[in-house]
């Protein structure tokens, strides 16, 4: 692993202060950033780098550049030819149209946006509370309530779904977006993952909140909460990411054909008689992207110092 | 378990169940709940569209009889020790290496994120391509005068492929974990171990693994988890027959087969479901003990 | 994210809450019906549910059912297309919890379970029902009971039977005459090895290892005639294992065969890795857009058989028990499968109408020079004989042991004889348990 841990003269995490508006903070980024790159990293080793970055890109991204290339092609063109072709002859965006003509896009997607955000919401909130109390609070009973997330995280989904259905009918909720949302508002795995971080944080940054009399909700919310951004992020993933992808239980529970999220709706491409291998590939590239520019933008909050929001002086 | 110093209490008492409420309650209602139906049908004859009598333990029985039972078993166990080293290990690397900022990485951060994303289907179809007799793979083989080798015939050779498909897509899922992990290990710590002399690999093994220890321990549990209840790609890979002779069948895949469908046996892939149930229990209780015995 | 063809990746696991299906068959079975009878009026709302008609058929359902609509004043249908996937997880949680559509899509293999478990209507037991009877072929009727229960529990709906599609490039590479295809089981293993030796095992003719009805074209008797009991393990259904070990050995059959699924057998066929395949007409259309390579060169002939009777596909349309509106949801499910309704369907999918009569009409009968013409006709002709080989009590689980017990033969674990008898007797065994 040479040189992969970062390098070179830290700026002060602490520099970072509180209420800094937008634009330093932005700066302050830009600054580890040059930091992090300079000129300390030898040439050599930033060659060695980009090679095994290019390495695993290659390895990583093929049937995601398939799936495109697929998507994109016309449909005079033989997609079953071996070796495979990877650039589509006379590339067109026409498959896209025919998605959007076979099935209501915009509609399932946004079914899918409304679930998935709820599914991120309830699962950054529930999951840190659950794991904050599972991690730093002391209590009679915390180890069962532990046991119960691990045991709930291990039950086979599938052996449970017809009991839930069922009470989602008694509950009035089938066939509604709320009872796709529900079974996994709060992930078993989620709150684990929330524990693990907040188990990881050194116990004096709260030590400083609780001289100042701060209370436990207090401390919580300024110090535990900014201190975990990273992970936040990975539970947000993880919940939109499940709620997006989640195709048998938002099937089994919903039966109105204009409520299927973009899941249950793609699936529609596959025809029972026909199927055009280019329009399903179309329809999982416009399934897949929300997922990738998600990541995008979430990612940055895995590479930010420790000291960020953390340790406050 | 993390140890820290035994704080004394500085909450109300009942501040910490306010805290789980939310997240008890929807796990109790939605998990635990319908799972002891589970177990009481595993007791039972049910199918899919019948309740059943009490039987027993007779699913219990059969299944200690059920060549394909054990076949299941032997895989998912042989999955767990021969993924979760990888899994643990591989993502951890990736995460390291797409960490340092160079220009150009968040490009690399995404495309390394979206074989979690691909669709399973697409991602089965573009395995058996390289894998095929005449695929990618053996092309390559052939042109150094090798092969071809079998892959999505062989018995062993499909369970292999399996694992590396189950370790390719796990690749971006952990490392983001681990990232997360790693933005909290304190730079001054590897300034300082620089200053006294070591080495990357040294500073490795002395300041990043031992700081994210608790993280490796959780993927760990969780990839074990994962890798025990295997389903998709094997059934991508070897078909819904479980491979040749159904010799690749997982338990999952024996719990879908025998449960699924309008004549589903209901009681008996409860059981087969109870039993994965408690050895992924132990698989996550060994995994953490073996964590909590590391550090002492 | 979804799923191709049939390939159903994580199918839920019916392990049902089966108490709210208990309280519902005790009062279906129980003569005093909550619902109402079918010989009220026409009128109210059904719900129609159909299997993965939409994406293509959306305007002539909608049309369909305003046509009703109209007839009936007061009547209306809310029509729900369930997706490609999990169709059968969908029907036994709605089976479950009580709140199966009123005129529902199923096949054989799926109404079979429903009745059993007596959440369908009988229709030969209504007298509403029975009526439309006569507006159906014998044999589709027919076609629709189930053995081991007393009575048809759906109405007879669209029929699929095929060609068997070959390359003619890959017959000519092998040294055949391209325009000599196999007619039966003989010349097709003959041919099949023949095209094995010549490419040195280079080209393989099939994708698969026989299935059910295989067995079936090839004349064996699959059950005994009460259906409580599987046979295929007879002289004849070795005989027909022993030839495919024979061409399994000379590499005959795809590297890939032993645990391919149909989709997978199709998707060999249009790489053009295997030389033969049995299809539908409808994939015509497939392999002029998606290989036109292959269609090219393609060749259409009939799928062997030792019967003189082809393999065909039922869909038909069930009526649930406890529909409130039970007359409207008869009505209906008889009108979508009137002779007017199912041709207009059939022209416009490539699917074959089980009315009484339609298949003489010319388009069934006559051909106009296309592809799609001559394989139209064709399988129409085979269709007026066809039978539907596969037992609808052979469940799934039933299925993928004998692809498993002939996986074992092929590879010389297992004779042929002992790898057939292995299935029956654990096929058995499950049929007696359920």
């Amino acid at each position: 692993m040479s040189g992969t841990t970062t390098t070179g003269s830290a700026t002060p995490a602490g520099a970072k202060q509180e209420g800094s508006t937008r634009r330093t903070r932005r700066r302050a980024r830009r600054a580890e950033r040059i930091r992090d790159a300079g000129g300390q990293l030898p040439t050599r080793s930033l060659v060695l780098r980009y090679i095994l970055l290019l390495v695993v890109f290659a390895i990583c991204i093929g049937p995601f550049l398939w799936q495109l290339s697929t998507s994109l092609k016309g449909t005079t063109e033989d997609i079953y030819t071996f070796p495979p072709r990877w650039f589509p002859s006379h590339p067109t965006l026409g498959n896209y149209d025919k998605v959007a003509q076979i099935i209501p896009v915009w509609d399932y997607a946004l079914n899918s946006l409304k679930v998935a955000a709820s599914n991120v919401v309830t699962n950054v909130i529930g999951s840190s509370m659950a794991g904050y109390a599972l991690a730093r609070l002391r209590f009679k009973g915390r180890k069962l309530a532990g046991v119960a997330f691990v045991m709930a995280m291990l039950v086979p989904l599938e052996s449970i779904m017809i009991a839930q259905f069922t009470t989602m009918r008694e509950l009035h909720l089938n066939n509604t977006l709320i009872a796709v949302v529900l079974p996994g508002c709060i992930g078993a795995m989620n709150v684990l993952l929330m524990r693990n971080a907040f188990a990881n944080l050194p116990y004096e940054i709260e030590e400083a909140a609780i001289i100042d009399g701060a209370n436990v909700w207090q401390r919580f919310l300024r110090v535990a909460l900014p201190s975990v951004k990273g992970t936040i992020a990975v539970v947000a993933i993880f919940a939109f990411m499940g709620a997006w992808d989640d195709f048998l239980w938002p099937l089994i529970v919903l039966s109105d054909t204009s409520k299927f999220t973009l899941t249950v709706g793609l699936n529609y491409l596959n025809g029972t008689f026909n199927t055009n291998p280019r329009v399903v590939a179309a329809g999982t590239i416009i399934a897949v992207l929300p997922l990738i520019v998600m990541f995008a933008c979430l990612q940055r909050f895995f590479f930010r110092g420790v000291g960020e929001g953390a340790v406050k002086g | 378990m993390a140890r820290r110093p035994s704080a004394t209490r500085t909450h109300a008492a009942s501040s910490p169940w306010l805290f789980l409420l939310p997240g008890l309650v929807v796990t109790a209602a939605f998990s635990l709940y319908p799972f002891v139906s589970t177990v009481w049908k595993s007791f039972t004859d049910a199918r899919t569209l019948s309740a059943g009598t009490w039987v027993g333990l007779q699913n219990f029985t059969d299944m200690v009889h059920d060549d394909q039972f054990w076949t299941g078993l032997r895989n998912s166990l042989l999955y767990v020790v021969c993924v979760v080293p990888f899994t643990v290990m591989l993502p951890l690397l990736l995460a390291m290496l797409v960490r340092r900022y160079v220009p150009g990485i968040s490009f690399f951060r995404a495309a390394f994120y979206t074989p979690v994303v691909a669709s399973v289907v697409v991602v089965g179809l573009i395995w058996v391509w390289m894998l095929d007799d005449r695929g990618l793979v053996n092309g390559m083989l052939h042109a150094v005068g090798a092969g071809p080798v079998h892959f999505l015939s062989n018995q062993w050779l499909l369970l292999f492929s399996a694992m590396a498909l189950t370790v390719w897509k796990g690749l971006g899922y952990y490392m983001i974990i681990y990232l997360a992990a790693l933005a909290n290990v304190p730079n001054e710590l590897h300034e300082a171990a620089q200053m006294d002399g070591a080495g990357a690999i040294r500073r490795f093994t002395t300041v990043t693994v031992p700081a994210i220890r608790g993280t490796m321990a959780l993927v760990g549990a969780l990839s074990s988890v994962a890798a025990f209840k295997v389903f998709s790609e094997i059934y991508l890979l070897a078909g819904p027959s479980g491979g040749p002779g159904g010799e690749d069948t997982s338990l999952v895949m024996l719990v879908q087969r025998t449960g699924t469908g309008l004549t589903g046996r209901t009681g008996y892939a409860s059981a087969i479901s109870v039993v994965i149930f408690v050895i992924t229990l132990l698989l996550m209780l060994l995994v953490l003990r073996l964590d909590r015995k590391d550090k002492e | 994210m979804p799923f191709s063809g049939k390939l159903a990746i994580r199918t839920a696991i019916g392990l049902g809450a089966v108490a709210s299906l208990t309280a519902l068959t005790a009062c279906g079975s129980g003569g005093s019906d909550s619902s109402s009878s079918s010989s009220g009026k026409i009128t109210g709302q059904i719900s129609f549910q159909t299997w993965n008609l939409r994406a293509g058929y959306k305007d002539y359902f909608t049309g369909l059912i305003k046509d009703f609509e109209k007839q009936h004043p007061g009547a209306k249908v809310k029509w729900i297309d369930q997706p490609a996937d999990n169709y059968a997880e969908k029907l036994s949680s709605d089976a479950s919890a009580g709140t199966l559509p009123d005129v529902v899509n199923v096949s054989p293999d799926l109404s079979s379970p429903l009745a059993k478990a007596g959440v369908l209507l009988n229709l030969d037991k209504d007298p509403v029902a029975a009526k439309y009877k006569a507006q159906y072929t014998d044999a589709a009727w027919k076609g629709d009971a189930i053995p081991g229960q007393d009575g048809t529990y759906s109405f007879p709906w669209y029929l699929n039977t095929g060609p068997m599609f070959y390359n003619k490039t890959l017959f000519k590479q092998a040294g055949l005459d391209a325009n000599k295809p196999p007619k039966t089981y003989d010349e097709l293993f003959q041919d099949a090895n023949k095209i094995a030796t010549n490419s040195h095992g280079k080209i393989a003719t099939l994708a698969g290892t026989p299935t059910i009805e295989d067995f079936g074209q090839y004349g064996v008797q699959l059950m005994s005639a009460d259906g409580t009991k599987f046979t295929y393990n007879s002289a004849k259904g070795v005989q027909l294992l022993t030839q495919y070990k024979k061409l399994y050995d000379n590499g005959g059959l795809d590297s890939q065969a032993l645990t391919s699924t149909p989709d997978q057998k199709g998707q060999k066929f249009k790489e053009q890795k295997v030389a033969m395949n049995p299809g539908s007409a409808y994939n015509l259309q497939d392999f002029k857009e998606n290989a036109p390579s292959l269609y090219k060169n393609l060749g259409i002939s009939n799928v062997p058989n030792n019967t003189g009777h082809q393999n065909m596909y039922v869909q038909s349309l069930g009526v649930s028990k406890t529909a409130k509106n039970k007359a409207t949801a008869v009505a209906f499910a008889a009108f979508v499968t009137n002779q007017k309704n199912q041709e207009a369907f059939a022209h416009k999918v490539t699917v074959f109408p089980s009315t009484k009569g339609s298949l003489d009409k010319p388009y069934w009968s006559k051909e106009d020079g296309t592809d799609e013409g001559r394989v139209r006709v064709a399988s129409a002709k085979q269709l007026k004989t066809a039978i539907n080989y596969t037992p609808p009590v052979m469940t799934d689980e039933m299925k993928t042991v004998l692809q498993q017990e002939i996986a074992k033969c092929m590879q010389g674990k297992e004779s042929p004889k002992q790898a057939l008898d292995n299935a029956v007797a654990q096929s058995n065994k499950l049929l007696q348990q359920g």
